[in-house]
């Protein structure tokens, strides 16, 4: 069972850091609240699987998974796939995030332009990136373009409107003050439209990579060169379920390492230091 | 003559309703320099709309503002403004939120550090200069804001409200420390106000505006030296009390659609 245990999450278990003081018995408290939850899901996935009602070739059980685990790292197929998912995931997010925070600070900052925009922006937004990829797939052909193309597509929307919420959430009084201080239009944006919508900026890139990671494994399906998604659509061919749960748990799992280790405290850290309130995401 | 406005008239359209509003017309006065000028009146009279135009943040669209001979375009350092809601940099510690003003004008580092070190002993904020916001209390926000604005070196510093968010004790004693600030360092300063009492306090002169549009309806000259007055002398002080209820007088003159029935501000 804590075989299993480990295999859903061994990125958590060996890079667990000391980050700052906080850790020690603090960080133990919140890596076991984290992960209890886990605890009763994995021990369902046991006893439904060993009740026998399906063969272990359709519902393996996690001890499957592992074994199914192991053997993907040993031939070298996880660790290049995982790569290659993480870096298109990062070239995407990259985009989208400088992408979205110039617009969103432009469209912020010009009542007129923002008004001009906003409806060009929300009828985009509305257009799922799966419908793209039929467009994606003859425009950029099956490779690295169309699947960067749905995760800068995916990523850019929450990453703008967040900024777009965060610039325009600083009171005009701010922005007036700075202004018979002697603020110039530059010193305005880099001293008060910049940290002013920073807490947004941040939620916006939580939830755009989340969401770009969704849609980058939809992508990795249809494109078919390689990839997590790739991995577990092409698991389908010879019924390999043990590597499609494989590839379920990482999806989850990696999101969840990222998320707390790396985005939550970035958040916390601006917003908590400088008492400001603000929309969390999920 | 340090500030001359002249038959300032200030049209604004409404954003909502779409409706052109006369906030003030044919206001004109003249402030000294080093004078603490008060303006009152009652609410929707456009007494902010006055500040806000000197300020350089709302157009005229009658008249005009000079400053030292030069007409306002737009709001500039040498009129540095203190808001209500304190409209600080939530981001930046005290020290930096004092110095920010002369961080945008280029005033080298030493400079800077001899004046904000000088500010925050004048305003009593050593302690806390390295402090965020978030950590001090309404009364030591505002204190920040006037540093801030004082830290500058303006013309004059503009005041909007500057004390109807703090609690009423902490009111009398940013008022009291106002007054001791204008002894030791000797600015000039309009103070935008509904409370006829503080108009009074801190002024050397009040001006009285109408409503709809915004005139002046008088000046009053207020005859105790700004050195000499204390909240606890201003209520035994016959001279001051006769004249405050004279001034609330008229301000209650201004407002028509309220039934004066308890006559207390």
């Amino acid at each position: 069972m804590s075989q299993a245990r480990s295999a859903s999450f061994p990125p958590y278990g060996s890079s667990d850091p000391p980050v700052g003081a906080g850790w020690g018995r603090a960080g133990l408290r919140r890596v076991v609240r984290t992960l209890g939850p886990f605890v009763p899901l994995l021990l369902l996935w046991q006893i439904s699987a060993a009740s026998g009602r399906w063969s272990a070739d359709l519902f393996p059980p996690p001890s499957a998974a592992l074994a199914a685990f192991w053997d993907l790292i040993r031939k070298g197929i996880l660790p290049t796939y995982l790569y290659n998912s993480l870096v298109r995931l990062l070239t995407g997010v990259a985009f989208s995030v400088v992408l979205g925070v110039v617009l969103g600070v432009a469209l912020g900052i010009n009542r007129r332009l923002g008004e001009a925009l906003e409806p060009t922006t929300a009828f985009f937004q509305s257009i799922a990136e799966i419908a793209w990829i039929p467009l994606a797939l003859i425009w950029f052909g099956f490779g690295f373009q169309t699947m960067i193309f749905l995760v800068i597509y995916t990523a850019f929307f929450p990453i703008f409107f967040n900024t777009l919420i965060g610039v325009r959430s600083i009171p005009p009084s701010i922005t007036e003050a700075m202004l018979t201080l002697g603020a110039r239009r530059h010193h305005l944006i880099r001293e008060v439209v910049l940290p002013g919508a920073l807490p947004g900026i941040i939620t916006g890139v939580r939830l755009g990579a989340g969401y770009g990671w969704r849609a980058l494994i939809a992508g990795e399906m249809i494109v078919g060169v390689d990839g997590l998604g790739f991995l577990l659509f092409s698991s389908r061919s010879f019924n390999q379920t043990d590597r499609i749960l494989v590839c379920l748990v990482l999806l989850g799992a990696l999101w969840l390492v990222t998320d707390r280790l790396i985005l939550k405290p970035c958040e916390e850290a601006t917003i908590e230091r400088w008492g400001l309130v603000t929309t969390q995401g999920p | 003559m340090l500030i001359s406005v002249d038959d300032l008239g200030v049209i604004y359209r409404d954003l909502h309703s779409g409706d052109a509003i006369q906030a003030l017309a044919g206001v004109s006065l003249d402030v000294q320099e080093q004078e603490f000028l008060s303006v009152v009146g009652p609410s929707g009279c456009g007494k902010s709309t006055l500040l806000r135009a000197i300020a350089g943040l709302v157009r005229p669209t009658r008249g005009r503002i000079l400053v030292k001979g030069a007409e306002v375009v737009g709001p500039g350092a040498n009129r540095g403004m203190v808001f209500q809601d304190y409209a600080l940099l939530p981001w930046k510690t005290v020290r930096q939120n004092i110095e920010v003003g002369l961080r945008f004008r280029r005033t080298p580092a030493p400079e800077r550090t001899r004046r904000v070190g000088r500010i925050l002993e004048v305003v009593g904020l050593r302690a806390f200069a390295e402090k965020y916001p978030h950590q001090l209390s309404g009364g030591m926000k505002q204190r920040v804001a006037v540093a801030r604005v004082l830290a500058n070196e303006p013309e004059v510093m503009l005041m909007d409200e500057p004390f109807a968010a703090v609690d009423a004790q902490t009111r009398l004693t940013l008022q009291e420390e106002l007054l001791r600030l204008g002894n030791v360092l000797a600015f000039t300063m309009i103070l935008v106000t509904h409370s006829v009492e503080e108009a009074v306090f801190l002024g050397d002169r009040v001006v009285v505006l109408t409503r709809n549009p915004g005139r002046i309806l008088r000046i009053v000259e207020v005859p105790v030296p700004r050195c000499e007055r204390t909240w606890q002398r201003f209520t035994s002080d016959a001279t001051l009390t006769q004249l405050r209820d004279e001034v609330l007088a008229m301000v209650r003159s201004q407002v028509d659609d309220i039934p004066a029935d308890d006559g207390s501000a």
